[in-house]
C-alpha cells in the first residue's frame, strides 16, 4: 500500500513537470512537504508493523525449552541400605554444600555419622517435598534414623538429579526462571553494569549513549555500546545478530515501542532468561538459569554474590570472558562487575572486598551430570519420541522424571571398566554393555553401554546385537518344565553326542565346552553345568518351535526361526533385550514392561502423564519357580559359582552364563529378588574376545550385584509345588538319607508314584496344608 | 554326585516309613479322631498394617489413600509405586495398585496386578477370596464374563474352604 502511494505520486509530479513550459527547479517547498508527509506516512505504517511485530512476537513467545530428563529422587528412610560415603558422593553430585548449620536449601553439615541435609524441594506427580532440613543418623551401612521433614519424619527425598535435557531440531537450551526467582542483587549487578538508567529511559538512554561514546573516546576504542538493556532484548529477540544498518534502524523503535507495552518487569524478565551466556557443543546455553547450571552447577537461588557477578560479566562476551578457558580475564571483569556493584552501593565494602578475592569456582565442564549418562538418555529419548513430537519435546519444558539410580549407574560403571581393565589392559580390544532393572516394577536402574561411559556414540546395550549363546538354556529348560507330566528337573536328559539333520541337507553335532559327554544326567545338571549336548538332546526332544513360543511368551518380540542351532542360541539379541525376557523368570512368571520414565510433569511441575507399572500373568507359578530354582543352582554349584566369591553365601540369587561360538561374546544374565544384571563383553568387530561368560561377564555382574542393596529370592514353593527326595535313576522318590538322593522341587504332577524303598515318600508337606493333602501324603 | 548345596526347607515333616504311616493311620483310627488333623489356627486378618508393619512404605501408603480419596489417582499411583520400591514383595500395594487402575479404567492392568498380589499373597483365604473378586470385577470390565464366573468360583471356593 504505501509503496503504491508514493509510485503513483511521484508520477503525477514528474507529468507536472513536462507540461510546464517555464523551467523550474526540480523541487519545491510543496514538492518537499508532500515528500514529508509522504515519509511521515511511510514512517507511521512501518511503526504500525513494527508495533504488531513487536507485540505479537512479545505475547506468542514461545521459549525454546527443552524437557529435562531427572533421575529417580533419592529416597531416605530409616532402614534403607546406604553407606555414609555414597551418601556424601550423592551430595558431591548433587552439588550440595558444605555449611555448618545447613543453613540454606542444597548445604548440609556432618557430625560423625550424622548429617543435616537442607534439601531443595521439588516437583513431582505427587505434590513433591517442599525444602526442609532433615536430619540422617548413618551407621552400618544403613539408614538408622531421619528425622525434620514436613510432617512425616519416616520418609524424606532429595529432589531428582537432572541427567539431561532433549531439545531435537535445534540447540537453544534454557531453564527459565521467572523474576521474583531471581536474586535481586543479580538483578542490581545487572543494571549497574549494562544499563544505568534503565528504569528511567523509554527503550533508548541518549544519556548512556553519551556516556558510552566518551568511554570509546577515552579508550581509544569499543569498550562500551551504549545499547539499553531493552535495545539488547530487541536484537537478541527479533533480529540477527548481523551488525547491519537496517537492523540498527530498527532497533530503536522497536525498543520504544516495546517500552510502551511491556513493564520494566516484563522486559528484565524476559532479558534474563534470553541472554546468550556462552556454547556447549551444539547446545547454545541462554538464560541466566541455565548459565548457573552450566558454570556452577547449582540453581541461579544458590549461587553467591562472586557467582553472580561472574554471569554478568559474560554479558560482554561469553567467549572472550569464559571463566573455563580464560581465567584471569574472566576474573578481571568479574571484579570490575563487583566494583560497579559496590560503587552503585548494591554491594557493601565489606563484601566487595571478601568476594574480589573469591576464585571463580566453576565446575569443570566434564563433571556436569548432565552429560555423565549419554546412554540412558538415549534410552529416554527413544521412549519418549514414541508419545512426543519432537516440537513439544524441544518447546514446551517438560520435566521427564526416569528411573536412573545414580547410584546403582555409578556402580556399574566402575564394575565394567574395573574389570575390562583387568583382563584387557591395553583397554582398546574388549568393550561391553550393563543393564540394570528392579524386575518387580520394570524400572531400568542403570544402563552402561561403553568401558567409557561418558562418551556419546555407539549404544552397545540397545543396539549391539549379538549372539545369546547359553543364555538361552533357561527358555529350554522352562519349555520341559511346562509340562509335568513329562519332566522334572530330575528327569534322566542324555548328554551324548547327538547328530540333527537340517533343512539345507547338511547335519549339525554340537560338542560341549568341555568336550566330553556326561551320559545321563538330571534335567538340572543339564542347565547348572550348561552342557549343550544334553539341552540339543532336550531341545529336539521338545522341539525348537516350543521353545520360540517359550521365548515369545517371556516377551521376546524379534522374529525367531525355529531352527534346531537356537537351542543353543545362535540368536542374535541385545543386552537390553535380554534383560526383557529375563524380567519374567526374576518376578516367578509376570511379564513387566521395562521402563526408563514414570512421569512427565509440564514446566510448572503439574503431572501431565504417568507410565504406571504394569504386570501381567505370563507363565503358571510352578515351571516359573523350579526355572528360577535352577537357576539359582547355577550360582551355588555351577558355571556361575564364581559369583560366590563376592556375593554373600545366604543370599539367594540366580542366573546363567553365555558364551558364543569361538569366545566372541561373554555374557551374564541373572537376579536377586530385586536386582536383575544382565552383562555383555566382547568386541566391536565381533572377532574373538577371548574369554567366557565365566570369565568376561559373571565378575562384572558379581560386582554389581555386590554393590547394590539385595533381597533373596524368595524359597517358599507356591501351591502344587514341593521338594521331593529322589532316588538317582530320576523316576522314584527316595528319602534324605539314602545313597545319592538329592532333592528337587517339583510340581505334583511330576512325583513318581514309586519310590525306591528307602526313607519314606520323599515329599515335604508345607505346614498348613489342608487335610485331604495330609492324608494323601499317608498315603503315597 | 554330591548333593547340591542349596537352601533347602526344614527336615521333613512327614517322612515316615510306609509301615510306619499305615501304624499312624490305625492308631488314629481307633482313638476315634480320625477326621479331625491338627488343627488350624483360625487365620488372622489381612490388612495394610499386618503387611508393611514397620516399613516406611507405610505411611506412603496412608498418603496415596489421602490422595486417593480427594481424587488425585495420579498422585496416588506415584506414591504407590515408591512404596513399592521400599517392599517390593507387598501383596497389598499390588491389591491396591490394581483397585487404583480398575478405577481409573484400564481393567487389564488390574487384572494382572491383582494377580500379582495373588501370587505374592499371604496364606489367608479370605484375603485370597477378595483378590480374586477383584479379577472378577476386572474381568467383568473387559466384557469376560466365563473369565469373572471362573475367578468367582475361585473366590467362592475359597470362602467355602473357610466356612
Amino acid at each position: 500500500m504505501a509503496k503504491k502511494a508514493k509510485t503513483s505520486k511521484a508520477s503525477r509530479s514528474s507529468k507536472k513537470r513536462k507540461g510546464n513550459r517555464q523551467p523550474r527547479r526540480w523541487w519545491s517547498w510543496r514538492f518537499i512537504g508532500k515528500l514529508a508527509v509522504v515519509v511521515l506516512l511511510l514512517a507511521a505504517a512501518g511503526m504500525i508493523y513494527l508495533d504488531a511485530w513487536v507485540r505479537d512476537r512479545f505475547d506468542s513467545h514461545v521459549w525454546q525449552l527443552p524437557a529435562r530428563v531427572y533421575a529417580r529422587p533419592v529416597e531416605l528412610y530409616p532402614g534403607r541400605v546406604l553407606s555414609r560415603n555414597d551418601m556424601l558422593k550423592l551430595l558431591e553430585l548433587m552439588r550440595y554444600r558444605r555449611a555448618a548449620g545447613a543453613p540454606t536449601p542444597g548445604s548440609y553439615s556432618t557430625d560423625g555419622n550424622t548429617l543435616v541435609i537442607h534439601t531443595r524441594g521439588f516437583r513431582d506427580s505427587d505434590g513433591g517435598e517442599s525444602a526442609e532440613r532433615i536430619r540422617v543418623t548413618l551407621s552400618g551401612d544403613r539408614i538408622r534414623g531421619l528425622s525434620g521433614g514436613g510432617g512425616n519424619d519416616s520418609v524424606a527425598r532429595l529432589e531428582p538429579l537432572q541427567i539431561g535435557s532433549i531439545h531435537p531440531g535445534h540447540t537453544e537450551d534454557r531453564v527459565f526462571v521467572p523474576l521474583d526467582r531471581v536474586p535481586p542483587l543479580l538483578v542490581r549487578m545487572l543494571i549497574a553494569t549494562e544499563d544505568r538508567d534503565f528504569y528511567d529511559h523509554h527503550g533508548i538512554s541518549p544519556r548512556g549513549l553519551a556516556r558510552a561514546m566518551v568511554a570509546n573516546v577515552k579508550a581509544g576504542g569499543l569498550v562500551q555500546g551504549g545499547s539499553t538493556l531493552t535495545q539488547q532484548l530487541v536484537k537478541n529477540f527479533w533480529l540477527t545478530q548481523d551488525r547491519t544498518l537496517a537492523r540498527k534502524l530498527v532497533e530503536m523503535p522497536m525498543a520504544v515501542l516495546l517500552e510502551l507495552h511491556y513493564s520494566k518487569e516484563q522486559i528484565l524478565e524476559a532479558y534474563l532468561n534470553e541472554v546468550y551466556l556462552g556454547q556447549d557443543g551444539n547446545r547454545a546455553i541462554h538464560g541466566m538459569g541455565l548459565g548457573a547450571q552450566f558454570y556452577f552447577g547449582r540453581p541461579l537461588e544458590e549461587l553467591e554474590p562472586h557467582q553472580l557477578a561472574t554471569l554478568v560479566a559474560l554479558l560482554k562476551g561469553p567467549s572472550y570472558y569464559d571463566p573455563r578457558r580464560n581465567e584471569e580475564r574472566a576474573k578481571a571483569r568479574r571484579n570490575t562487575v563487583l566494583r560497579v556493584a559496590n560503587d552503585e552501593e548494591a554491594l557493601s565494602d565489606r563484601d566487595f572486598q571478601r568476594y574480589k578475592e573469591r576464585g571463580l569456582e566453576v565446575v569443570p565442564r566434564g563433571a556436569s551430570p548432565l552429560y555423565a549418562f549419554p546412554a540412558f538418555i538415549d534410552l529416554v529419548r527413544r521412549q519418549l519420541a514414541r508419545d512426543y513430537p519432537p516440537e513439544v519435546l524441544g518447546e514446551d519444558g517438560l520435566r521427564i522424571h526416569s528411573t536412573l539410580d545414580v547410584l546403582a549407574q555409578l556402580a556399574s560403571e566402575s564394575a565394567l571398566r574395573d574389570h575390562l581393565n583387568r583382563i584387557d589392559g591395553s583397554g582398546d580390544r574388549l568393550n561391553g554393555s550393563v543393564v540394570v532393572v528392579a524386575p518387580s516394577q520394570g524400572d531400568v536402574l542403570a544402563l552402561v553401554s561403553s568401558r567409557k561411559p561418558r562418551d556419546h556414540g555407539y549404544n552397545r546395550a540397545l543396539d549391539a546385537s549379538r549372539q545369546i549363546g547359553s543364555l538361552i538354556k533357561p527358555a529350554v529348560v522352562l519349555t520341559a518344565l511346562k509340562q509335568p507330566k513329562r519332566y522334572s528337573l530330575a528327569t534322566p536328559i542324555q548328554d551324548q553326542p547327538i547328530t540333527v539333520p537340517l533343512a539345507n541337507g547338511k547335519t549339525w553335532t554340537p560338542q560341549n565346552f568341555s568336550g566330553e559327554s556326561h551320559g545321563p544326567v538330571p534335567l538340572l545338571d543339564v542347565l547348572v553345568h550348561s552342557y549343550n549336548q544334553g539341552t540339543v538332546n532336550l531341545g529336539m526332544d521338545l522341539g525348537p518351535g516350543d521353545v520360540v513360543k517359550t521365548l515369545e511368551q517371556l516377551g521376546v518380540r524379534r522374529k525367531i526361526p525355529a531352527y534346531p542351532s537356537i537351542l543353543l542360541g545362535s540368536i542374535n539379541m541385545t543386552p537390553f533385550e535380554v534383560a526383557m525376557w529375563y524380567q519374567p523368570l526374576a518376578t516367578g512368571g509376570f511379564a513387566t514392561p521395562l521402563r526408563s520414565i514414570t512421569d512427565v510433569l509440564d514446566k510448572d511441575g503439574e503431572p501431565l502423564a504417568r507410565y504406571p507399572v504394569e504386570t501381567s500373568e505370563v507363565l503358571d507359578s510352578g515351571p516359573a519357580y523350579l526355572t528360577q530354582w535352577a537357576m539359582q543352582q547355577v550360582i551355588n554349584s555351577g558355571t556361575g559359582r564364581g559369583a560366590r566369591r563376592v556375593l554373600p553365601q545366604d543370599l539367594r540369587v540366580a542366573g546363567k552364563t553365555g558364551t558364543s561360538d569361538q569366545y566372541r561374546d561373554a555374557w551374564f544374565a541373572g537376579f536377586s529378588g530385586n536386582h536383575l544384571a544382565v552383562v555383555w563383553v566382547g568386541r566391536d568387530n565381533n572377532q574373538t574376545a577371548q574369554v567366557t561368560g565365566a570369565t568376561g561377564a559373571l565378575p562384572v555382574w558379581s560386582q554389581v550385584m555386590a554393590a547394590l542393596p539385595q533381597t533373596s529370592l524368595s524359597d517358599t514353593p507356591p501351591p502344587g509345588v514341593e521338594n521331593v527326595w529322589m532316588a538317582p535313576s530320576g523316576d522314584k522318590t527316595s528319602g534324605e538319607n539314602c545313597r545319592d538322593a538329592r532333592q528337587y522341587p517339583m510340581m505334583e504332577a511330576s512325583i513318581p508314584t514309586q519310590s525306591d524303598g528307602c526313607g519314606g515318600g520323599g515329599a515335604v508337606r508345607k505346614a498348613g496344608k489342608g487335610v485331604v493333602d495330609w492324608f494323601k501324603g499317608l498315603f503315597d | 554326585m554330591p548333593s547340591v548345596t542349596s537352601p533347602m526347607l526344614k527336615p521333613p515333616m512327614l517322612s515316615l516309613t510306609a509301615p510306619l504311616r499305615w501304624l499312624v493311620l490305625v492308631a488314629l483310627l481307633l482313638s476315634g479322631c480320625a477326621a479331625v488333623p491338627p488343627t488350624e489356627t483360625p487365620q488372622a486378618p489381612v490388612t495394610a498394617d499386618t503387611e508393611l508393619a514397620g516399613s516406611p512404605a507405610r505411611s506412603l501408603l496412608a498418603r496415596a489413600e489421602q490422595a486417593r480419596d480427594s481424587g488425585q489417582n495420579a498422585a496416588a499411583g506415584r506414591y504407590l509405586e515408591r512404596a513399592l520400591t521400599m517392599a517390593p514383595n507387598s501383596s497389598w500395594l499390588y491389591r491396591e495398585l490394581a483397585l487404583l487402575r480398575l478405577e481409573e479404567g484400564d481393567p487389564a492392568a488390574a487384572e494382572g496386578l491383582a494377580r500379582r498380589a495373588l501370587r505374592l499373597s499371604p496364606d489367608n483365604d479370605a484375603y485370597r477370596a477378595d483378590l480374586w473378586e477383584l479379577v472378577a470385577a476386572a474381568r467383568a470390565e473387559m466384557n469376560d464374563p466365563d473369565g469373572a464366573d471362573a475367578a468367582r468360583d475361585q473366590a467362592e471356593k475359597l470362602r467355602g474352604g473357610r466356612a
